[in-house]
């Protein structure tokens, strides 16, 4: 009987992996299809048609690019009832695609996110980050443009042991780069810091308590603790990510940082904006 | 019994039972239970009546998650942060925490022979006395009972309980069980409320609410995270069965993650203590260094006798831990 129960088991998991195999090659086709095949089949066949569609600029015939709007891009953050001062993007998948999330990134920045840190499980952004940083500046010209460049800039917060961040005139948005380092071993660093302090009679036990160690997890260029976290992938964990300060940080899943379009993160942002927190009350 | 619903399960439910045995099982669940006003305003009853219909579906939760061999659950009762509701409230979650333990208490033959631990984690002073007192009373009781293990976190927040946790390492310095230099990640997790569990494998949060609200930060850092719509008070066994199907989906590659993590804090755990020799070795050396073999003998000496400090600290937090509930215990029986 054992057998039969197992066989069932192993069928339903096959099924299950067919069936999100199957979402996420579909997803990906639909959109290629949309942003190649419908503008060409819409500017061929209703031409005539389609010049009177007030939204004619979406249907540019199609380099699969995306269309620049920053402008629109700025007026949708402030359309929205709440956008996060703070963001995490979380990538929960093997191979990260530097210039899907340097795209994160920069529409972030330009929807008028104040703070984005970027993380992964094993630490590959922190290893490379200056990487990351070149696509970040390439992604901006691209989808900014040299004036909207200008405008939006980035600020690298310094981990201590990165270069010199990548300095441009007006400080709008700081990127920061997570590791696993940055959770539960700078937990443990506060309270060895603490416990030095008591062993050099500089402080009690009873001294200790939840203020005096957020004010040691919260150095001086610290960015507030992340409203919202979006991770990216199928697995359904935080992975580690800075468990101190992801208290009320609301999570919202997204399939795939590949690939990922400007659409999915306003998505993302609009159910943001209509979740309520009551705290506690 | 009042804290678990007596009952089985029906053909269909007993079926998918089976089937899910097959693969791999959580062994720790832990329940973020939202929902329970939501569904009183739904009903058009009073809040409190959401309340109690939410303890109830507890109730039938505990006895769905023995049937399918889930045998350590922990949920979360109350938040500090539920003080800032309004005192009617707040005094009516009270008297209802106090009429359940008190019922608990009055079934302790069945607790006995289902082998229930109740364990309460949490700021307990932050409680009325009276309720400290039965919660005493209830977790003296089944201390030492092991088949299923009950955690309910009241007067409790994840950060209070890490900062509580550093306060007792901090304690042990004093009392010099310890040193600093011995605090690592594996002592902070021991001197957790939850030190006695082990991390929960999967976390369910209902009511549609996407966000941890202070709840086992720490413990469930690599915990596959289930967030589910339905309220609370209308959980079924086949919400819980949706929850473990995600959890097989993330088994695997959690699992690695785990795995790599615990390889990264060993990693990290012997070079804290070589560098503790290297210290050691500059301070009593006579400026002659120590051959590679004197130098690994010096760290397995220093890695043994560190062992040795923090289980003695271990068994003396123990201990202070378990004078807590006694002294409660007796205090209550000279009333």
């Amino acid at each position: 009987m054992a057998l039969v129960y197992e066989f069932v088991w192993r069928v339903l998991h096959v099924l299950l992996h067919v069936h999100r195999t199957l979402i996420t090659w579909f997803r990906i086709r639909i959109r290629n299809w949309n942003s190649r095949l419908w503008p060409r089949a819409l500017a061929a066949l209703l031409m005539p048609i389609a010049v009177s569609f007030p939204n004619q600029k979406k249907f540019v015939p199609g380099t699969g690019k995306r269309v620049c709007r920053p402008y629109r891009w700025g007026a949708d953050g402030k359309s929205l009832e709440k956008l996060p001062l703070h963001i995490g993007l979380l990538i929960a998948e093997e191979e990260p695609r530097y210039t899907d999330i340097a795209n994160l990134v920069v529409w972030c920045m330009a929807v008028g996110i104040s703070y984005v840190s970027v993380y992964d499980n094993q630490g590959v952004f922190r290893r490379n980050s200056s990487r990351l940083m070149g696509e970040i500046v390439r992604q901006q010209q691209e989808l900014l443009g040299p004036e909207g460049s200008k405008q939006h800039s980035v600020d690298f917060l310094h981990n201590g042991t990165d270069k010199p961040g990548h300095q441009v005139s007006w400080c709008q948005s700081v990127l920061n780069v997570v590791s696993p380092d940055d959770g539960k071993p700078k937990i443990v660093q506060a309270a060895q810091r603490l416990c030095r302090a008591v062993e050099q009679r500089e402080k009690t036990s009873k001294d200790i308590d939840v203020t005096a160690l957020d004010s040691l997890l919260r150095e001086s260029e610290s960015p507030p603790d992340p409203e919202l976290v979006l991770k990216f992938g199928p697995l359904e964990s935080t992975l580690g990510f800075l468990p101190w300060h992801i208290r009320l940080t609301e999570f919202i899943s997204l399939p795939s940082h590949v690939d990922v379009c400007y659409e999915d993160l306003f998505n993302a942002l609009q159910r943001y904006a209509s979740c309520e927190q009551r705290l506690g009350k | 019994m009042s804290w678990i619903r007596e009952g089985e399960l029906n053909l269909i439910e007993k079926l998918t039972a089976n089937i899910l045995k097959s693969g791999p099982m959580p062994k720790h669940v832990a329940f973020i239970m939202d929902g329970n006003r939501r569904y009183a305003r739904k009903r058009q009853v009073e809040r409190q009546e959401g309340h109690t219909q939410g303890f109830d579906k507890l109730a039938e939760t505990l006895r769905w998650c023995l049937n399918l061999n889930i045998l350590e659950v922990t949920v979360y009762a109350f938040s500090i942060e539920n003080f800032k509701r309004s005192k009617d409230e707040v005094d009516g979650l009270m008297e209802l925490a106090k009429q359940k333990f008190i019922k608990l208490l009055e079934e302790q033959e069945n607790l006995e022979k289902h082998g229930v631990c109740i364990r309460v984690l949490g700021d307990l002073t932050l409680l009325p006395l009276d309720l400290q007192q039965h919660i005493a009373r209830a977790v003296v009781a089944t201390r030492s009972h092991n088949k299923c293990f009950l955690n309910v976190c009241f007067a409790y927040t994840s950060r209070h309980e890490i900062a509580n946790a550093v306060r007792e390492m901090a304690w042990g310095v004093e009392q010099g069980h310890i040193k600093s230099s011995d605090v690592s990640e594996a002592l902070l997790s021991q001197c957790l409320y939850s030190s006695n569990s082990p991390n929960p494998d999967l976390l369910i949060r209902t009511s549609g609410e996407v966000r941890l609200s202070d709840f086992l930060l720490w413990q469930t850092s690599h915990s596959c995270l289930v967030f589910q719509s339905v309220l609370w008070p209308e959980y079924t066994f086949w919400n819980l069965c949706e929850a473990i199907l995600q959890y097989q989906l993330n088994y695997r590659p959690l699992q690695k993650a785990r795995d790599q993590h615990q390889e990264d804090q060993a990693i990290q755990q012997l070079e804290a203590d070589r560098a503790c020799v290297a210290e050691l070795i500059q301070h009593c050396g006579n400026g002659n260094p120590l051959d590679a073999q004197r130098r690994q003998e010096a760290l397995l000496q220093y890695t043994a006798s560190r062992e040795e400090r923090v289980q003695d600290f271990l068994c003396a937090l123990q201990h202070k831990r378990d004078s807590f509930f006694t002294d409660l215990t007796s205090q209550a029986a000279l009333i």
